[in-house]
């Protein structure tokens, strides 16, 4: 038998141009391989590759990026994920956004590690990927569909051997933080569904049969029983008995639950809304991604066939962010903006901001108010239809305060564009800086500095200069993790993450990688990100948070202040640090 | 003397002991943790002796997080226990 020249990788990727469906396959270098893994790395260093950063993101010669990673495939669990990477429509910088599940490991029997899609089809089409084929149907018929509803109808067209990204009524519209969605979950942030949704695509489909082999077969085996064992432990408990909505009354009792737009860090009602109430009275159900032994998903019913899945930052994005109180609202909510392929968090920080503003007067909504039930599931109905104030709304926070004027800028909830997750930056100071630095603007994803506020590390609400180093090192965890891909809710389950990582890679790949390697290829990934960011056209002045975080205090918890000036030195203290 | 003092339980410590919050008798940390065991058996996966298994924490009157068992506590303190993980 032929000895691979690669394990664990194909070695190249698919470029598919949606104009007139024309396919190349792209060797990648394994030394490229080498140096950025898969994932997020991967798709940043094939962004910089394929595409020009300076270019509108929803421009026919911008790159859409769907990269796999070397584990997937493998028995490692949860390891069945992809990257979708772009310039995003909302921050004009890179957008990396991964989900799960069944397509990373189709996508990946296409003999690919990666697809690249450039060019705009003539209508909305249907981009099947046959085992690397490329054919382009329309997808007149779709116009205005669902997510699941494009992706049943295709699966029932094509066969249930494939597996369907799509985009909703929002990519069509080119809301900017439309999603991508499979399965039910969805690359969500950074409006990665715009992005596909301006090349006429309404969906992607594929299958195939190309299958990597890995270096070391019985051992990647053994190690892997060995991960599984322990992502039954302790370390993911909290995910798979509660699911990460527990968050909710911590955050609530430790005063960092985004409220009202951040006019508050506690809500009043936020036991209505909890995990803990809301299964007295819903029934529920568990999931899991394919290949994953955690099962994080919680699935509440609402009396009809369909069930919600429920994650925190919906549940305080569409929750104590605009008021709500009635966990039926919330359910409601989350499932709208699935449908519509809507990012949650920046919905609700969108409607959010937009409700302030009605209270302040500056915009004519009356009907748009904190608590309004009937308001939010409109508002999100507008904004992924783009009708109405939706169209305003549909260009996010920043953007919106652009247009409404006065001094909402201050209190439009966003770093570089990207609305800020539930984490309230004032109670929660390191996280503060991972927001500020963000390549794709503020989040919790690509910065797990929220952890450090969670221990004796630091005092999370007086950040002093030690905290950066504790920021960098989070964030380069997650640049790994996103390139590898594993779930990040494995992170408790390693004593020593990038030893373990150099040991599945090694398993995988046959590279005698080590520790000290992938934290050199961590920061690199960190890099390209940033580079890409440059050429973009990043300045300094856009790691900050909003006025509104700094110097004045947290309402109901007068110590929980950042100035300007400390967080300044953060940043500054990031920069140095970071090298740059 | 021992002093009684409030105990808030959130997350999973909340699911296991079926119960949100309760008083408890302790001079320190470690004495708290060593109680709690005991009157919860299926916190067995959280406490080990006068510690907090890597997974859970402690946070003392909502603002700082604690781990050491000779942190002193005093009968108008809370003790919040809570997951170590606070990913969303």
């Amino acid at each position: 038998m032929e000895t691979p020249a690669l394990f664990g990788y194909h070695g190249c990727y698919l470029r598919i141009d949606a104009s007139d469906g024309r396919v190349d396959r792209i060797p990648i270098p394994e030394t490229v391989l080498r140096q950025f893994v898969g994932g997020s790395g991967l798709g940043a260093w094939l962004l910089l590759e394929e595409g020009d950063p300076a270019a509108d993101a929803l421009a026919p010669a911008a790159p859409l990026v769907f990269a796999f990673s070397p584990l997937v495939g493998s028995p490692l669990t949860t390891s069945a994920k992809f990257a979708v990477v772009s310039k995003s429509p909302l921050t004009n910088r890179i957008n990396d956004s991964l989900a799960s599940s069944g397509f990373a490991i189709a996508g990946k029997r296409c003999g690919c590690d990666a697809i690249v899609i450039l060019g705009r089809a003539a209508g909305p089409s249907v981009m099947i990927i046959d085992d690397g084929c490329v054919s382009l149907e329309t997808a007149e018929a779709l116009r205005g569909a669902s997510c699941p509803i494009t992706e049943e109808t295709l699966k029932g067209r094509l066969g249930a051997d494939y597996q369907i990204a799509s985009i909703g009524p929002a990519g069509e519209h080119a809301v900017r933080y439309a999603t991508i969605s499979h399965g039910g979950r969805h690359a969500g942030r950074g409006g990665s569904g715009a992005v596909l949704g301006s090349k006429n695509v309404k969906a992607i489909a594929v299958r195939g049969t190309q299958r990597c082999e890995w270096a070391h077969p019985r051992e990647l085996t053994a190690y892997s029983r060995g991960l599984s064992k322990r992502s039954f432990g302790p370390a993911t408990a909290k995910y798979r008995e509660l699911g990460t909505a527990a968050n909710l009354l911590t955050f609530n009792r430790l005063g960092a639950l985004p409220t009202r737009n951040f006019q508050s860090g506690t809500f009043d009602d936020a036991a209505s809304i909890s995990p803990e109430e809301i299964r007295t009275t819903h029934s529920r159900t568990r999931a899991s991604c394919v290949a994953c032994t955690i099962g994080c998903e919680h699935i509440y019913g609402l009396g009809d066939e369909r069930g919600v899945r429920l994650e925190y930052e919906s549940l305080f994005a569409l929750g104590s962010l605009c008021g709500i109180s009635d966990p039926n609202t919330v359910l409601r909510a989350s499932r709208l903006c699935d449908d519509l392929g809507i990012d949650t968090i920046s919905a609700g920080g969108t409607i959010a901001f937009a409700m302030e503003c009605v209270q302040r007067g500056w915009l004519d909504e009356p009907w748009l108010t904190f608590g309004s039930s009937d308001a939010l599931l409109r508002a999100i109905e507008l904004v992924g239809r783009r009708e109405g104030v939706g169209d305003l709304l549909a260009e996010g926070s920043r953007r919106a305060a652009e247009t409404i004027g006065h001094e909402s800028i201050a209190f439009a909830p966003q770093v570089k564009g990207l609305e800020i997750p539930g984490y309230e930056p004032r109670a929660l100071q390191t996280m503060a800086l991972g927001f500020a630095v963000g390549a794709r603007g503020a989040d919790h994803n690509r910065s797990g500095a929220y952890e450090v506020d969670f221990s004796e590390k630091v005092d999370r609400r007086h950040a002093t200069l030690d905290a950066v180093r504790h920021a960098i090192e989070t964030e380069d965890k997650a640049a790994l993790m996103d390139s590898l891909i594993i779930c990040k809710f494995l992170r408790g389950v390693f004593e020593d993450f990038f030893a373990e990582s150099a040991d599945m890679l090694q398993r995988v790949t046959g590279w005698d990688a080590t520790a000290d390697e992938l934290r050199h290829t961590a920061r690199r990934i960190v890099g390209i990100k940033r580079r890409f960011n440059l050429m973009a056209g990043w300045t300094r002045d856009e790691d900050t948070l909003p006025a509104r975080f700094l110097d004045t205090p947290l309402p109901n918890d007068p110590n929980a202040t950042i100035s300007r000036r400390q967080l300044d030195a953060l940043v500054a203290e990031y920069h140095r640090q970071r090298g740059w | 003397m021992k002093s009684g003092m409030h105990v808030e339980l959130l997350g999973l410590p909340r699911e296991r002991a079926g119960v949100a919050d309760l008083d408890v008798e302790a001079d320190t940390l470690g004495q708290l943790l060593a109680a709690l065991a005991i009157r919860f058996p299926s916190f067995g996966d959280m406490i080990a002796a006068d510690r907090l298994k890597p997974s859970f924490t402690a946070n003392l009157n909502g603002e700082r997080f604690i781990s050491d068992p000779a942190t002193g506590l005093k009968p108008s303190d809370s003790v919040l226990i809570l997951s170590a993980d606070a990913g969303g």
